[in-house]
C-alpha cells in the first residue's frame, strides 16, 4: 500500500543555488515534503482499516493529494537550484508514524483521524501558512496554496470527530490525550528552540533552526503558531479550553 | 514527558457556571507563575526568555474553576478566564489586538454558559465604552466590576484618613486618571466630604464636564491635563490611570499624603520617591466565606499579602452571582453614581464581602485597624 511514494532516503545533498538563503530553504522544504510523504502513508493506510467504501476512496484520494503536495514542495526547490530530500525515518518523524502505525494496528479509525486531522494538520496549516508569509516568490505563495488546501479538509474530519466526542465525551477526551501524549510530545520537540537529542536526521548540515530568522522566520513563531493552532482546534471540537491548556503548557519547551 | 498526569482530563462539571471573571496577567512574573502551575511542580520551570515567547501565542481560555462563599453559606461557581495578553502588550499600539483577546474571552464566558461576566483590568478599560463589541448572547451579562472598585476604593480612603487622624473635610483631593469610569466614580463619591477637588487627566472636554458637574452641587473643583498643571500639593490622591506599566511619579503631593493606587497594572513608579507618603494598593475587597480555585491558583492569581482578597471588579460579579442578581451593573463610562456604589457595597456586604485590609508593595501596612474583619 505504501509503493505509492518513494521513500528511498535521500543521500545527503549539497547546496548550489545562486539564492543565498537556498540552503535554508532546502531544509525547510525537507521537512515539509517528508510531512506530506508521510501523510500520504498515512491516510493510504487509514484506507485499508475503513468499512466504508466512500471512506476508503476519500482516504486514497486524500493520500494523492498530500503526495501530489509533495511534488509541489520538491518542484519549489528544484526552482531555486536545491535538491529536497526526505526522510520518512528521520528522528522525529519515525516516532510519529509509529504512533500513527499504533492505531492503525488497532483498527482506530477515530484515533487515525485524531492523529492525522488534528495534531499533524495544525502544525502543518500553522507552519505552512507563516512560512507562506515568509518565503520568496512562488515559494511563499505554493506553502500559503498547500496551507489553504490542508484546512480545507479537515472540515470533514471534524464533524465525524464531533459525532464521536459527542458520544462520550470523557472517554474521547481521554483518548485525544493519550494520543497527545504520544504525537505532541514529539511534535513539540521539533519545533522546540534547539534539538537537544542531537540531528533531526533531515538538515542537510547543521540544525537550521538558528538560521531560520535569516529568512524571516523563527522556531518561537512556528511553535507558538502551530501549538496555537492546535489549542483552537480542539476547542472547535468541544474539548474544555483549561483541560487542553494544561496538556499544551506540560509539554517539552 | 512523563505520564503522571493521567487524570489531568477529569474536569468539574461546566453545569451551573454563575459567573465568569475576565482577566490578564499585570507582570512577567505573575505570568511566569500562572504557566508554572499549569505546567505541574513535578516539571521544571520554563526559562523566562521561553514564557515570553510562548505567552503570546496562548489563546484566550478558561484556566481554573472559582468557588466564591458567602457569609451566608451560598457558593457561587465560575471560571476564570485569561486573556494571555502579554504583560508588556498593554500600550495603545495593541489595543486591536487586545479587543480582540477580550472578545474571544468574552465568547468563551458565554459558550461556557456563565450568567454574569466580570471584566478584570484592562478588559473592562478596552470595552467599557464598546460593550457593543462584545459577542451578544441573551444569557450572559456583563459588568465592568467598576462600581465596587470604586466603592472599596472610597472605603479605603476614608477609613484611612480616619486610623491617621486626617480631617477629610480640609483636605484636596486629587484624582490622576479622573474622566475614567472608576476616577470619575471616585470623583462623585467622595467631593462632598473634601475641601477641594483637582481633577487630572488628558481629555480637556471630559475633563471640564466633569468640572462642571461637581462645581454645581458645590465643590471646588480644579483641573490638570498631566501632574505639572496640577496648582496645590494633594494631601489625598487617588491613582486611577490606564498605564500600561507602573511609570507614574507624583510630584505635588503634600507631606504626609494618603496615596490609594487602584491601578492595574499598578500606577505608581517604584522608583517615585514617597517616602513619607501612606500609599496602599485600593480598590480590593475580602469575602470573608473564601475563593477556592481548581488547579489550584491561590496566591497567584490573587497575588496578594492576605487571604481572600481580589479586586472590586471581579468581586462585583461574584458578589452579583451570590445575590442571584443576574444584571448589567456597571456598564458604559463615567455612570458610577453614590447611589449605585452603595447599592453595591450593600450587596457586597450581605455576602461577607468588604474592604480588603491596607497594604501595598512592600506588604501589609502598620496599622492597628489592619486586620481580616
Amino acid at each position: 500500500m505504501e509503493s505509492l511514494v518513494s521513500l528511498t532516503c535521500s543521500e545527503p545533498v549539497v547546496c548550489n543555488s545562486p539564492l543565498s538563503t537556498a540552503s535554508i530553504w532546502q531544509d525547510v522544504l525537507a521537512q515539509a515534503v517528508t510531512g506530506e510523504l508521510m501523510a500520504a502513508m498515512n491516510y493510504t493506510a487509514i484506507s485499508t482499516i475503513c468499512d466504508d467504501p466512500e471512506e476508503v476512496a476519500d482516504a486514497l484520494e486524500h493520500a494523492q493529494g498530500e503526495q501530489g503536495h509533495a511534488a509541489g514542495f520538491a518542484a519549489e526547490g528544484r526552482k531555486i537550484g536545491v535538491d529536497v530530500p526526505n526522510n520518512v525515518n528521520a528522528r522525529y518523524w519515525k516516532r510519529i508514524r509509529e504512533a500513527f502505525m499504533g492505531c492503525i494496528a488497532e483498527r482506530d479509525f477515530i484515533a487515525c483521524l485524531i492523529v492525522q486531522e488534528i495534531m499533524l494538520e495544525s502544525f502543518a496549516v500553522a507552519s505552512y501558512t507563516r512560512v507562506g508569509k515568509a518565503a520568496p516568490g512562488s515559494l511563499g505563495s505554493t506553502f500559503a496554496a498547500i496551507a489553504a488546501e490542508e484546512e480545507g479538509h479537515i472540515e470533514h474530519a471534524m464533524e465525524i470527530l464531533r459525532a464521536e466526542r459527542a458520544k462520550d465525551p470523557q472517554r474521547f477526551d481521554d483518548k485525544v490525550y493519550r494520543l497527545h501524549l504520544d504525537v505532541m510530545t514529539t511534535l513539540a520537540e521539533m519545533v522546540a528552540r534547539e534539538c537537544r537529542h542531537g540531528q533531526c536526521d533531515l538538515c542537510h548540515s547543521s540544525c537550521v533552526k538558528p538560521s531560520l530568522s535569516e529568512v524571516g522566520l523563527s522556531t518561537a513563531e512556528l511553535r507558538g503558531a502551530s501549538l496555537q493552532r492546535y489549542l483552537k482546534t480542539l476547542d472547535a471540537l468541544g474539548l474544555p479550553g483549561e483541560v487542553t491548556l494544561q496538556w499544551v503548557t506540560q509539554l517539552p519547551m | 514527558m512523563g505520564h503522571a498526569t493521567a487524570n489531568v482530563t477529569a474536569r468539574e462539571p461546566r453545569a451551573n457556571v454563575d459567573f465568569a471573571l475576565i482577566g490578564h496577567q499585570e507582570s512577567w512574573r505573575a505570568a511566569t507563575d500562572v504557566l508554572a502551575v499549569l505546567r505541574g511542580a513535578e516539571r521544571t520551570r520554563l526559562p523566562d526568555d521561553e514564557i515570553r515567547e510562548i505567552f503570546p501565542w496562548i489563546p484566550p481560555r478558561a484556566v481554573c474553576n472559582v468557588e466564591a462563599t458567602s457569609a451566608t453559606g451560598a457558593k457561587a461557581r465560575g471560571l476564570y478566564i485569561d486573556c494571555f495578553i502579554p504583560p508588556d502588550h498593554l500600550d495603545s499600539e495593541y489595543i486591536h489586538e487586545n479587543i480582540g483577546r477580550v472578545r474571544a474571552a468574552a465568547a468563551c464566558a458565554m459558550n461556557a454558559g456563565a450568567r454574569i461576566v466580570s471584566l478584570g483590568g484592562f478588559s473592562s478599560i478596552l470595552i467599557e465604552g464598546n460593550f457593543h463589541q462584545l459577542p451578544e448572547r441573551a444569557d450572559t451579562i456583563f459588568t465592568t466590576g467598576n462600581t465596587l472598585t470604586v466603592a472599596f476604593i472610597v472605603q479605603g480612603i476614608r477609613k484611612l484618613c480616619e486610623q491617621e487622624g486626617r480631617d477629610i473635610s480640609k483636605s484636596t483631593l486629587l484624582i490622576v486618571g479622573a474622566t475614567g469610569d472608576v476616577g470619575s466614580g471616585c470623583a462623585r463619591c467622595l467631593a462632598p466630604f473634601v475641601k477641594r477637588v483637582v481633577l487630572c487627566a488628558r481629555n480637556a472636554k471630559r475633563l471640564q464636564t466633569l468640572a462642571a458637574e461637581l462645581e454645581a452641587d458645590g465643590t471646588e473643583v480644579e483641573i490638570a491635563s498631566g501632574l505639572k498643571q496640577v496648582p496645590c500639593p494633594a494631601n489625598i490622591v487617588i491613582c486611577a490611570a490606564s498605564l500600561a506599566s507602573p511609570s507614574l511619579r507624583l510630584g505635588c503631593i503634600a507631606p504626609e499624603a494618603i496615596i490609594c493606587d487602584a491601578g492595574y497594572p499598578k500606577n505608581l513608579s517604584p522608583r517615585g520617591d514617597m517616602r513619607d507618603a501612606r500609599v496602599f494598593f485600593g480598590g480590593l475587597g475580602q469575602i470573608a466565606g473564601g475563593l477556592s480555585f481548581k488547579p489550584d491558583f491561590k496566591g497567584v492569581l490573587n497575588r496578594h499579602p492576605f487571604p481572600e482578597v481580589a479586586h472590586g471588579c471581579l468581586l462585583e460579579g461574584m458578589a452579583l452571582a451570590l445575590a442571584r442578581r443576574f444584571e448589567p451593573f456597571s456598564q458604559g463610562r463615567g455612570l458610577i453614581t453614590r447611589e449605585r456604589v452603595e447599592e453595591i457595597e450593600a450587596v457586597a456586604a450581605l455576602h461577607g464581602i468588604h474592604l480588603a485590609p491596607f497594604f501595598n508593595a512592600e506588604g501589609p501596612l502598620n496599622s492597628a485597624e489592619n486586620q481580616a474583619p
